[in-house]
């Protein structure tokens, strides 16, 4: 393992030795950086409001150190938005009015970019939404995520 | 092709707004809530000084209120800490605030309180040990001849329904950031659903004057009534205050449960007489777990036991509701609060007559549901109202699925209404500038669009403006006109008449400068400014204000609305205070579950709904709002549950106990409005953001039943407690 006190988010480095052994990813995220589109919900690891990308593969901050990290290459939603995929997926979620709240989109839309980059686009869809299940709503009933989730596949394509 | 309907779309999937959570103010400290360790007794000490010896920190307790409270509270009886007496598990005893978040969880945990123990009521269930619940809230209304028809009824129905305490679960904890300014202001940005409701219920605790006081609200990440009132506010700022720093407060998620003012448990128990076919006559008995609420604060009894009767003519009742003090934390609004609850027992009694008297369910319902004119159970005449074309369609259906229905299937159809809440009062004021139209307001978007695309939608119908020309702009109390708040699905009905007000007057204005009947006025899109659009010709908005106006932010225009309440017969209540409806709104649903008939398991098929909504002004929003609750109501019906200890603790305050639905669970949904019936709003629209999830709980159960032959008494109808029911009707 290795131990580079530095990791990275969306591309630019950040140091880790202020940041004490304890301290939650989530946390370094939002106040120390800055950034606030991850959301904080449940910090137990049940909701997936927290969802950023780890090396690309999706990983819930809430319970990931910081130093955990160590090494990677750490994606938040402002990142990946600024991304063509990213984008997409950002649009589809807006194009079929899959926020109420919102509270909860980021962090779906950062599990859709982690599976679509992990299995393609083409992938069972059934199977795509077990995948999903992590990652709760409260406003939506899921319908229009559901669209939206449908729709970002296509646009990825 | 991008096709938004809201204008807060895209900001939200990119993770740009802010909500109450990610507030932060430079220097700001961090707030804890120190949680009383028992259920019920007397506190005996709280000791601070372990806590205060942690660098940076602030802890207060019940002892130095005097010293921070800056007026006399005129509500003593909502103390900020309990001075003696814990009432709940957690109840806040105590709060600290540290230069981090570790710090003040630390420091929480530092102040030692020592405690003497009583007994908790727990329960309100007659066969609960331990001591009896207070009665704190007791209505009764009769009327008509109800000894005479239940004697001479053909038969009579009487049967017991528990119905489970359910939580907001907004993903959002509450939030809020408070500091004390130099002027003396007591300033506070919160999550909320109500910043005005918010101001008072500080003013009334604090003992300050409203004016002192300014609370902005921030985007909100769900409410559902969770957040309609203060719950972290008043600490932040007593911590704000004690500090001379901004201090932030936010719920854990675990604390969310804890002291989230949700739906209790409550007992219905329901008799029907029945004669010829017809319900001739009904009693109700309801009582409700009121938690640690206090007496004469308890509206949902007087309010919701309506539900138990449900939308029908009955000519003969007696209704009597009773809220039980225990030893919970208190009873508060959750989504169409208790409707549910009773339209689950209303419902599955309706559905079981049907089956007693072997007609068809559907049929024995739109023999009995209100039309347009006919008269509440306390003698209201009731509004346009849809419900029985909901029902005729939502019966079509269901003989459609029931076409090919596999084995240990079943459909159900459940029905419910709803009054929303129009007779509270709003302002909103409008102003035209050469490029957009802004609508300032103060009322918080919660999620639902209400406000950002409802009142948008308001102003577009009146004036013909493109939505993507119309801001919607949230002030906070000391900047914005007065509103009631987010709460009984108000904000298109009630603020949006106010928005409407003010559209139309600003019309009539613009139809005098431009010497044009106002019914031509249309504002249009030119280049990047607006014009205003006559037959065709078309002149910019730039040259019809004037330089003034336009320096001042545009030609501007002010609308109010504070409705009428509607009113029944005085005579018919014997005890307590009922609430007239302001509105009729009504909803059928339909689904097909699957059964288990060995597990119990209920797996939801397929749903429709049919909803009088009025006049729908925005129909992909409103279609989310139907979606979004009859989901909720999923969870109501199938899993959510808070379940206390016999010692009074919450036993599962988290989201793997305390399960909400999930996305592979949803089935496929489908909603329909009925037209027609208009209500009290803009246009006529009627309220929405409730009236989804009362049906649902009913629905879910009349499809076991059709599936079983038994009906669930019972919620949430889990496998396990569907497998025992159903074993249990069997031996
Ligand atoms: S905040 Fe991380 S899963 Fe809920
Ligand atoms: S939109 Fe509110 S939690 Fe998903």
């Amino acid at each position: 393992m290795t131990t580079a006190p530095f990791f990275t988010v969306n591309g630019t480095s950040v140091d880790l030795s202020p940041v004490p052994g304890s301290e939650r990813l989530l946390d370094t995220l939002r106040w120390r950086l800055g950034l606030k589109g991850t959301k904080e919900g449940c910090r137990t690891g049940d909701c997936g409001a927290c969802t950023v990308l780890v090396d690309r593969a999706s990983v819930l901050s809430c319970l990931t150190l910081a130093h955990e990290v160590a090494g990677s290459e750490v994606t938040t939603i402002e990142g990946l938005a600024a991304e063509d995929v990213g984008a997409r997926i950002v649009q589809s979620f807006a194009d079929e009015g899959a926020s109420q709240c919102g509270y909860c989109t980021p962090g779906f839309v950062m599990a859709l970019a982690s599976l679509l980059h992990e299995r393609g686009a083409a992938g069972d869809l059934a199977e795509f939404e077990e995948d999903l299940q992590g990652n709760l709503c409260r406003c939506t009933g899921y319908v229009s995520i559901r669209r939206a989730s449908q729709r970002a596949r296509e646009a990825v394509r | 092709m991008s096709y938004a309907v809201r204008s807060d779309a895209l900001a939200k999937a990119r993770g740009a707004v802010p909500y109450g959570t990610d507030i932060e103010s430079p220097g700001m400290l961090w707030g804890a809530l120190v949680l009383a360790p028992i259920t019920h007794g007397t506190i005996r000490s709280i000791d601070l000084t372990a806590a205060r010896a942690i660098p940076g920190v602030t802890a207060i307790g019940p002892e130095d209120l005097p010293r921070l409270l800056p007026g006399v509270p005129t509500d003593p009886e909502r103390p900020i800490f309990p001075s003696k007496t814990i009432q709940y598990h957690a109840q806040p005893i105590a709060a600290v605030a540290a230069p981090t978040f570790g710090a003040a969880r630390r420091a929480a945990q530092a102040v030692k309180v020592e405690t003497r123990e009583h007994p908790a009521v727990e329960s309100i269930d007659e066969a609960a040990t331990g001591p009896e619940p207070e009665v704190i809230g007791h209505v009764h209304a009769r009327y008509g001849d109800l000894d005479g028809v239940f004697r001479t009824a053909d038969f009579v129905l009487t049967e017991t329904y528990r119905t489970n305490a359910v939580s907001q679960v907004a993903l959002e904890p509450h939030a809020a950031i408070a500091e004390i300014r130099d002027d003396g202001t007591w300033f506070v940005r919160t999550s909320t659903q109500s910043p005005f409701g918010v101001r008072e219920d500080l003013a009334a605790m604090l003992g300050i004057p409203e004016p002192q006081i300014v609370v902005e609200g921030t985007w909100v990440g769900g409410g559902f009534g969770g957040k309609g009132s203060s719950l972290v506010e008043p600490y932040a700022l007593l911590l704000a205050r004690a500090s001379g720093r901004p201090v932030r407060l936010a719920l854990t998620y675990r604390e969310e449960f804890l002291l989230g003012r949700s739906t209790l448990p409550s007992l219905i128990r329901l008799s029907s007489a029945v004669r010829g076919g017809t319900i001739v006559g009904r009693r109700v008995l309801w009582k409700v777990d009121a938690g640690s609420s206090l007496p004469g604060r308890d509206f949902a009894t007087g309010y919701g036991i309506g539900f138990t009767v449900g939308p029908y003519r009955v000519p003969a009742i007696e209704l009597e509701g009773i809220a039980l003090r225990t030893h919970k934390p208190p009873l508060g609004p959750h989504r169409a609060p208790l409707a549910p609850q009773c339209a689950f027992a209303a419902e599955s009694h309706m559905d079981h007559l049907a089956q007693r008297l072997g007609v068809d369910s559907v049929e024995f319902r739109r023999r009995h549901v209100w039309l347009s004119g006919d008269a509440t159970h306390l003698g209201q005449t009731v509004g346009p109202f849809g419900l029985s074309e909901c029902l005729a369609e939502a019966g079509a259906r269901a003989r459609k699925w029931r076409e090919r229905l596999p084995e240990n299937h079943g459909i159900g159809v459940g029905a419910g209404f709803w009054s929303t809440g129009t007779g509270a009062g709003g302002e909103a004021r409008l102003f035209l500038q050469p490029e957009r139209l802004r609508i300032v307001q103060g009322e918080p978007e919660i999620g639902s669009g209400s406000v950002i695309r409802g009142l948008a939608a308001v102003v577009e119908v009146v004036l013909g403006i493109p939505r993507e020309r119309i801001e919607v702009d949230y002030r906070d109390t000391a900047t914005a006109p007065f509103d009631s708040g987010v709460w009984g699905s108000r904000t298109l009905g009630a603020l949006g008449q106010a928005v409407e007000k003010a559209a139309r007057e600003l019309r009539a204005e613009l139809a005098k400068r431009t010497d044009a009947p106002e019914g031509a006025i249309r504002l249009t899109v030119q280049g990047p400014e607006l014009a205003v659009e006559v037959d065709g010709v078309s002149r910019p908005v730039r040259e019809i204000l004037r330089r003034d106006e336009i320096e001042n932010g545009g030609l501007t225009t002010y609308g109010t609305h504070y409705g009428a309440a509607g009113s029944f017969d005085a005579l018919r209540v014997l005890d307590g205070t009922f609430y007239p409806y302001t509105d009729f709104t009504g909803a059928a649903h339909v689904a097909e579950v699957a059964l288990d008939p060995e597990l119990g398991t209920v797996h939801v098929v397929r749903y429709a709904a049919f909803h009088d909504a009025g006049r729908v002004v925005d129909f992909e929003t409103a279609k989310a709002q139907v979606e979004g609750g009859i989901v909720m109501g999923l969870g109501t019906a199938l899993t959510e549950e808070g379940l206390w200890s016999p010692e009074g603790v919450l036993q599962n305050p988290g989201l793997v106990d305390y399960r909400i639905p999930t996305l592979a669970e949803v089935p496929p949904i489908e909603v329909h409005f009925v037209e027609g019936f208009l209500g009290a709003g803009p246009f006529g629209a009627k309220g929405l953001g409730e009236p989804p999830i009362i049906p649902v709980p009913a629905t879910i159960a009349n499809a076991v039943r059709d599936a079983c032959g038994e009906g669930p008494t019972e919620l949430p109808m889990t496998g396990e407690r569907l497998a025992r029911h159903l074993k249990l009707l069997r031996t």
